[in-house]
């Protein structure tokens, strides 16, 4: 048997495992009857979800065509059989024709 | 060594197939150990994009990222005739890229001109000395964030923050909550317990949700 959550500490403390479902029902139980009472809380859960939401959406990063092909280049020449880096074709032609200039008849 | 997982044999289970009718990973790592450079250049394919990532927020550069990047991937090809498929192999590869860019970081703070310091204490809730929360610790910040998310101002201050927690608690939330691992995998990329995962996560959390209370409660210029 699960004793009531009094504090918001106590709420704060099983949080992390309250938003992953891994808390045990009784555990769940005493936690959302303790949110039902403590706005603060409420508010805490909010920012808690917000802050993983916004980080993961913020902290998203593609990695640069250029860094693969260069990773591919640097692989190339230590693993044996690695296939050669296809290059850039946008970035290769952009620069060549940029230096180049288009040809004209 | 601390990043090659130990060795035992045992009969593993069926590969999973993938949804997109590839081979596996495990398929690939023992094409890979036979000597298939293009097996392995599949999997650096498949898994350059979240190392990338993890060393990009983890050192703070895309410099070290690459540099990072490189080293990984040549050390686990290196020791791949000691994968014997317990772990994962992207857990392995985490594990691998995670001691990279940890030790890129220890380097960079014991160079001479090294200016980046580990950081402190991680901050959190305050509560009373009766266990509730403290108003300064409960304001509403949660609506306001698309519109902050939007001016590129809340970015910055997130990364900034991501970048203060100390490395063994950011590469953890970095996995979890950016990767999307599981505990588990998180577990055993790094050598932790389950339970470990599960605190640096929390505490790390925690002490950004404090940031970013700070970052809104600032009155807008």
């Amino acid at each position: 048997m699960t004793s009531p959550i009094e504090h918001c500490k106590e709420c704060v403390d099983l949080l992390g495992e309250y938003i992953e479902g891994t808390l045990t029902g009784e555990q769940a139980k005493a936690l959302e009857e303790h949110l039902s009472t403590c706005p603060p809380c409420i508010t805490f859960v909010r920012t808690y979800r917000a802050t993983r939401r916004l980080c993961r959406s913020a902290l998203a990063a593609e990695m640069p065509h250029e860094l693969m092909s260069s990773l591919s280049s640097f692989l190339g020449k230590h693993v044996p059989g690695f296939p050669c880096s296809k290059p850039d074709t946008t970035t290769v032609v952009t620069e060549a024709t940029a230096d180049i200039g288009p040809k004209k008849a | 060594m601390a990043d090659t997982p130990h060795l035992r044999t045992q009969a593993l289970a069926p590969e999973e197939p993938r949804a997109d009718g590839q081979p596996g990973d495990r398929e690939l790592v023992e094409r890979a150990q036979k000597g298939d450079g293009a097996a392995f250049a599949q999997l650096v394919e498949r898994h350059q994009r979240q190392l990338y990532r993890l060393a990009l927020r983890m050192t703070g550069s895309e410099a070290d990222a690459q540099e990072v990047l490189q080293e990984a991937f040549l050390n686990a090809y290196q020791k791949l005739p000691l994968f014997r498929g317990e772990a994962q192999f992207s857990s392995w590869l985490y594990r691998i890229a995670a001691n990279s860019a940890l030790m890129r970081l220890r380097r960079k703070r014991r160079a001479p001109d090294g200016l980046t310091d580990q950081p402190l204490e991680l901050s959190g809730p305050r509560f009373s000395a009766e266990g509730y929360l403290e108003p300064t610790s409960s304001s509403d910040w949660s609506q306001r964030a698309d519109e902050k998310m939007m001016s590129g101002e809340l970015g910055s201050a997130i990364n900034k923050a991501v970048e203060q927690l100390p490395d063994d608690y950011r590469t953890v939330f970095l996995l979890k909550d950016v990767d999307g691992l599981s505990n588990e995998d998180i577990a055993e990329a790094l050598d932790l317990t389950v339970p470990a995962v599960k605190s640096r996560l929390h505490r790390a959390r925690l002490a950004l949700r404090e940031k970013l209370g700070e970052f809104f409660d600032v009155p807008a210029k």
